[in-house]
């Protein structure tokens, strides 16, 4: 029987093909007319306007893409919140904080995360979607891959805004909030030079740069930042990059996985260092910092000095105990409070707060809300940590 | 019990996921307050799950010649890459990339074919190294960077049927149009066989079985049709269903069809009866990977933009899909139809657990349990049918 | 106990499958130290009571009682039949080929020393063991490399080195050739002698009629009739009799053949092993075949029958090494399966399960499987062509089924027989070649197939049969032909041919 259901829809599906023609249903919808947005305008569907769905799961106001101003949205609406993963403490700390500030704010969070996986986040966004979402903060897995659901969350009159990370090559984005990359990427560099007059002694100091995923928009901007500072030092002979690999490609570290860092390292000190000492390494991140680290104990060497991000636990530890020259820590709560200082004012009715910063994501001009990151070394950690008990714990 | 079994006809046994994807669908309806049964969640489902629909088709004809292809998530992830770098970095026009991307499928599987086929090296291996050739190749052709897609390839990987004719009807008419068709070629086929077969079919049965596919027909044309104005049945999900129709009939209508399974139930006497073994190793895996490049533009559509990381572990799902649907991992066993069933019984789940806000974590343990499940109680159904 | 001469009673035993009555209150007595023999044909309850016996259908889900050595038995499985001295060989041979004769007999019963594998003692017992069976090869030795009727022995050996008192033999002979038997039969009676009771399962009424003490004949999962006999002087007959139910007065029907003209000749044919460089498997074999005519080959296991049958149909066997096919007076390139298909050739294979059938298939898919193009239409197969086919050989062929929609698999050898020869008919071949046709396969069936190639003969086709069981080559062929490694030895005509005249010249090179 199954054959026959078959072999009808094949001949369903043929005829539908040949199905040309315009036309639609503008005058029979029930729903109230609605302008067009520019993501369904883009369509290549030859729908020409796209209105909101009348059923209770999508809210019924017009989705504005300039977003300057809204009608704002009751206590108690949904708000979704979908991240890359669970994998490094960051964004389990966002996961824990988005629930618990969230629903303290008044709202329904739900909030989620994706396993690394882009077709699981794009579902994910679609249920949230589905679940009557009024802002959906997406955390991307990769910020170029979510085009068609933001746009259609955009159709949905939703707002979206980027946390963390740059969300590329689609229309359907309000505004990003993250600490400025290119900053970050500043900083680490110059902690790197401090550490090492300061730990090694008179230069020229031997050093490598490792850059962090390729996938993630903020890892190029890191190193780049990074190299503003360094490039000028490697010019006049300070500091000398023994291998030779000064290309983001060449130190990019897929997934930022720290595994995939570490051997690197373990080729390079057996390729380049079996007659030289190793003074610094540039790090993208506290995960690869530590693999680094270890494939340099491994290997004999005296620890260089090395920089980190995220202020995650142990390296806040090894920080403290001096293996690990500095850190960045990017606060997550002061990103959080950001995030939801911003749903606060869509709430009010009043749309995205102003800023001067834009970047572009290839399709149109985003807003971006910076934060500035913090330098953690041995000697500033107490005063930085203060308010944070957790991690004032171990600094002990 | 007769009766059920004049109208569905055969073996209930094949009922049993069918019957176990409905109750999903209801349960998790209930469950999510009816956010299941929408026409956006629908349309969603079927277009973010196409590509391992599509992907499975193929790895259904692989499990049943008694192989596996490991390589189909990279080969979709390589495809998409370069038709994406053709593209946007040669400027080639987009039906240009995609007849790349189409060719180099092509391609990647006649080279896991001649090695299985000519060489006799196992599929598991040899795809197994191919997914490390094309993962390996994904990842230095883009430089580990995300390629922006031609904005053309959205239709194919979420796009939705044009909106034409009469507004009275208050749906999208290109899916009314589908269904109804769908509906009378169901009609006619049902009578054409029952002027066949007369006894075994009577007609109050041929009534009550057109009355009940045609209210699902209805039901569903009524689901994807009456969504947002602009949207319809999607796109990627009518290229599924086209794809359905014709794989269908290659296994079930033809010659080759029928070497397919003739070598995976026994290979030495499928030989002995004149099939051309080796040619339908080939065959098959270059199929395989022909719809995994498929797989690999749908998915590239719905994400704007090819990724490194597409296609990681997207064999598993596929893989997953089949043994759902009740193949044997001996080969030899297993259909397209219940193929389909057995990846909606994963999408349905996937879909359902994300509407409860259910994280990615606890989602992967559930379907392993239910992969499980669902083999385990094939195996035990199969044993105690016979003695 | 020591009074009871019964080494088993097994008291009306009543096994019941869904629908089916398997066994019927069947009872078995067993003296001990004697050689036993159970006949009936496929299906009859043999095998299923032998499962009882041994463990495989655990107690209570057999009624009736089992009696061994004066005590009533509950083997919940295999295990505690083994160790209460119950030991079974299959008809298919269960040693794991990879693996060194001493592994496969101590396998799942290693005998271990400080909690390590001793391998010295399992070496030693081997070695005992396998004296005791006659055989004379290193315990080292890997399964893969003996031959079949060798392993069969190391299967014994097994049996033996757990203290078996009863062995079980589900048709040991129906792999082996002559010699291999003959050497069976031997240690079957020394066994007797070392107090070892034996049970046979046999088709070969000429084996039960050498050795056996006492013959139980069981039809439709009846006991039909249970006697003692004097080995050696059987009265083959009356077993026949009890087991189809009626009397088969000729085992072979009547048939008069009218040859016609050559239609299929092969000259200088060449094959070389695939595995071993060097040897040919064919060496320079030349024969013909008429039109309407049985031509059978005779030779023993191992002679390159099956061989050179398999290389000329589509090259499916060896490398080959030149030679010619004539095909109606005009030669033919037959490279693969498929061109020997269409040049008219057929050929049924010996390994019914492993190559003739694909057991998952219905019997109307494997009836059309050789032939496909005869029910597509218009790129598409035909399902009511395929019925239809299905259906004529159904009633033809006489094949016993309420369906051609079940599976093959659900059919009893002799039934699925008649659905490979219907496969090949199917294909409307000139020259059939039917390798082993009747193996395995019980004497009422045979029949039907005897009349079923009688029937294909009269329709004009050539027909080559090949069998090892020589009075069937006697009974059905019109011209004999002999093999003996690789080359053929001679040519007889039907009613010339004898026993004796034949298996001279399976075991001599031409010219002797």
């Amino acid at each position: 029987m199954k054959k026959k259901i078959i072999a009808v829809l094949m001949a369903a599906a043929m005829m539908s093909v040949c199905v040309t023609g315009c036309g639609g249903r503008e005058g029979a919808a029930e729903s109230a007319p609605a302008p067009a947005t520019e993501a369904a305008a883009e369509e290549a569907a030859p729908a020409e306007e796209a209105a909101p769905a009348a059923e209770e799961a999508a809210p019924a106001e017009a989705a504005d893409t300039s977003a300057s101003a809204g009608e704002g949205f009751e206590d108690g609406a949904t708000i979704g919140v979908s991240l890359p993963w669970l994998g490094t403490q960051n964004w389990k700390e966002a996961e824990t904080m988005f629930k618990e500030q969230l629903a303290a704010a008044g709202y329904n969070p739900i909030v989620q995360a994706a396993d690394q996986k882009v077709p699981q986040q794009q579902q994910q966004i679609e249920s949230m979607i589905e679940n009557g979402a009024k802002v959906i903060v997406v955390g991307p897995v990769d910020g170029t891959q979510l085009g068609a659901v933001l746009e259609q969350a955009k159709d949905a009159g939703i707002y979206v805004i980027g946390y963390d990370r740059l969300l590329e090559n689609t229309t359907g984005v309000d505004g990003v909030v993250q600490f400025g990359s290119v900053k970050t990427g500043e900083l680490q560099a110059q902690a790197l030079l401090e550490g090492l007059e300061k730990v090694k002694g008179e230069g020229p100091y031997n050093i490598e740069l490792f850059g962090g995923g390729p996938a993630d928009p903020n890892a190029p901007n890191f190193f780049n930042g990074a190299m503003s500072v360094l490039q000028p030092k490697i010019d006049d002979g300070t500091l000398v990059v023994v291998s030779g690999q000064t290309d983001f490609t060449q130190c990019a570290t897929v997934d930022w996985d720290n595994a995939k860092a570490q051997s690197r390292m373990d080729s390079l000190l057996s390729g380049f260092y079996s007659d030289k000492e190793i003074h610094g390494v540039l790090s993208p991140n506290d995960g690869i910092a530590r693999a680094i680290i270890t494939s340099c104990e491994n290997a004999g060497q005296e620890i260089p000095v090395v920089s980190g991000l995220d202020a995650e636990n142990e390296s806040v530890e090894w920080v403290w105990s001096g293996r690990q020259y500095s850190t960045v820590a990017k606060p997550t709560d002061a990103l959080v409070a950001k995030t939801i200082e911003i749903i606060n004012s869509l709430k009010d009715g009043k749309g995205m707060p102003a800023t001067d910063v834009t970047a572009d994501n290839g399709v149109k001009d985003v807003d971006i809300y910076e934060l500035p990151p913090v330098v953690v070394t041995k000697d500033n950690a107490k005063e930085v940590f203060a308010n944070d008990p957790g991690r004032m714990e171990l600094l002990k | 019990m007769k009766r059920v079994k004049q109208v569905l006809g055969g073996d209930l046994r094949q009922y049993t996921m069918v019957v176990a994807l409905v109750l999903l669908i209801a349960i998790f309806n209930i469950i999510s307050g009816g956010r299941m049964l929408t026409s956006s969640n629908f349309q969603n489902l079927l277009a973010g799950n196409a590509y391992v629909l599509v992907l499975a088709l193929g790895m259904l004809m692989v499990i049943v010649i008694g192989q596996i292809d490991l390589s189909v998530g990279s080969v979709a992830g390589f495809a998409g890459m370069v038709m994406a770098i053709a593209a946007k970095e040669l400027n080639l026009p987009w039906w240009v990339a995609v007849l790349i991307a189409l060719g180099i499928g092509i391609a990647a599987g006649a080279w896991h074919g001649f090695f299985l086929s000519k060489l006799g090296i196992p599929g598991f291996i040899t795809t197994l190294g191919g997914m490390m050739i094309f993962r390996g190749g994904v990842i230095w052709i883009s430089k580990s960077i995300s390629v922006p897609a031609p904005v053309e390839l959205k239709w194919f990987g979420s796009g939705y049927l044009p909106e034409w004719g009469p507004a009275f009807t208050g749906m999208n008419n290109s899916t009314l149009l589908l269904g109804l068709i769908g509906i009378a070629a169901f009609i006619f086929v049902q009578f054409r066989k029952y002027k066949g077969s007369k006894e075994e079919n009577p007609l109050w049965a041929v009534v009550v079985r057109i009355c009940l596919v045609s209210v699902i027909i209805a039901y569903f044309t009524w689901l994807y049709g009456s969504g947002r104005v602009g949207t319809s049945f999607p796109v990627p999900g009518l290229i599924l269903l086209i794809l359905i129709i014709i794989y269908h009939t290659i296994t079930q209508r033809t010659k080759f069809g029928r070497n397919v399974y003739a070598v995976g139930g026994n290979k030495n006497a499928a030989a002995l009866s004149g099939v051309n073994v080796q040619r339908t190793y080939f065959l098959t895996m270059m199929n395989m990977s022909f719809l995994a490049a498929v797989a690999g533009i749908l998915f590239v559509g719905r994400s704007t933009a090819a990724g490194p990381a597409d296609g990681t572990s997207w064999e598993m799902d596929a893989i997953a899909s089949v043994f759902i649907g009740g193949a044997a991992v001996s080969g030899g066993v297993g259909t397209i139809m219940a193929t389909m069933v057995g990846g909606l019984v994963m999408a349905v789940l996937n879909n359902g657990l994300m509407l409860m806000g259910v994280g990615a974590d606890r989602t992967q343990v559930i379907k392993g349990f239910v992969l499980l499940a669902a083999v385990a109680f094939d195996v035990y159904s199969k044993k105690s049918g016979r003695r | 106990m020591e009074n009871n001469p019964f080494i088993l009673q097994m008291e009306k035993i009543t096994k019941q499958f869904p629908g089916v009555k398997a066994l019927d209150s069947v009872t078995l007595e067993v003296k001990r130290g004697t050689i036993h023999a159970i006949c009936g044909e496929n299906g009859a309850g043999k095998s299923t009571l032998m499962k009882v016996l041994s463990g495989v259908y655990p107690y209570g889900t057999y009624e009736g009682k089992i009696i061994f050595m004066g005590q009533e038995m509950k083997f919940k499985n295999i295990k505690e039949s083994e160790s209460a001295g119950i030991g079974i060989i299959h008809q298919e041979l269960t040693m794991i080929p990879e693996l060194s004769v001493t592994e496969n007999i101590f396998v799942g019963n290693e005998l271990t020393k400080h909690g390590l594998v001793d391998w010295d003692e399992e070496r030693r017992r081997t070695r005992e063991i396998l004296k005791r069976v006659g055989l004379s090869i290193d315990p080292d030795t890997l399964i893969k490399h003996l031959g079949v009727g060798q392993q069969q022995l190391v299967e014994i050996a097994k049996a033996l080195s757990k203290n078996v008192k009863l062995l079980i033999l589900d048709e040991p002979t129906s792999a082996l050739n002559e010699d291999d038997s003959e050497n069976l039969l031997n240690l079957m009676r020394e066994l007797k002698e070392n107090d070892i009771t034996c049970i046979m399962i046999s088709h070969k009424l000429n084996e039960i009629a050498e050795i056996s003490d006492s013959v139980t004949v069981i039809r439709d999962g009846h006991t039909v009739e249970s006697y003692e006999v004097e080995a050696g002087r059987v009265d083959e007959d009356k077993i026949i009799r009890a087991m189809v139910g009626r009397s088969i007065e000729n085992r072979y029907p009547e048939h008069e053949s009218h040859p016609g003209e050559i239609i299929f000749e092969v000259t200088d044919w060449n094959v070389e092993d695939p595995e071993v460089e060097g040897r040919m498997v064919c060496k320079g074999s030349s024969f013909n075949v008429r039109a309407g005519e049985i031509v059978g080959f005779a030779g023993l296991m191992g002679a390159g029958r099956t061989e050179l049958m398999r290389s000329i149909f589509g090259h499916n066997y060896g490398i080959f090494r030149g030679g010619t096919i004539k095909i109606r007076g005009k030669e033919v390139k037959l490279n693969s399966v498929e061109a020997a298909i269409k040049n008219g050739i057929a050929y049924v294979p010996e390994d019914r399960k492993n190559l003739g059938l694909n057991l998952l298939d219905s019997i109307r898919q494997t009836i059309v499987s050789a032939n496909l193009d005869g029910i597509t239409k218009k790129g598409l197969l035909d399902f009511n062509e395929e019925l239809k086919a299905a259906e004529k050989y159904r009633e033809s062929v006489r094949i016993k089924t309420q369906s051609v929609n079940v599976g093959v698999n659900t059919l009893s050898g002799g039934n699925q027989q008649k659905v490979v020869l219907s496969k090949w008919m199917f294909t409307n071949p000139e020259i059939l070649i039917l390798d082993e046709p009747t193996r395995g396969i019980d004497v009422g069936a045979k029949y039907e197939i005897y009349k079923l190639i009688h029937e294909l003969a009269d329709q004009g086709k050539a027909v080559i049969l090949i069998s090892s069981e020589l009075p069937e080559l006697l009974g059905m062929a019109d011209r004999i032909y002999t093999i003996f490694e690789g080359s053929i030895t001679g040519e007889v005509s039907g009613n010339e041919a004898s026993q004796e005249s034949l298996m001279k010249k399976m075991t001599a090179t031409a010219g002797n």
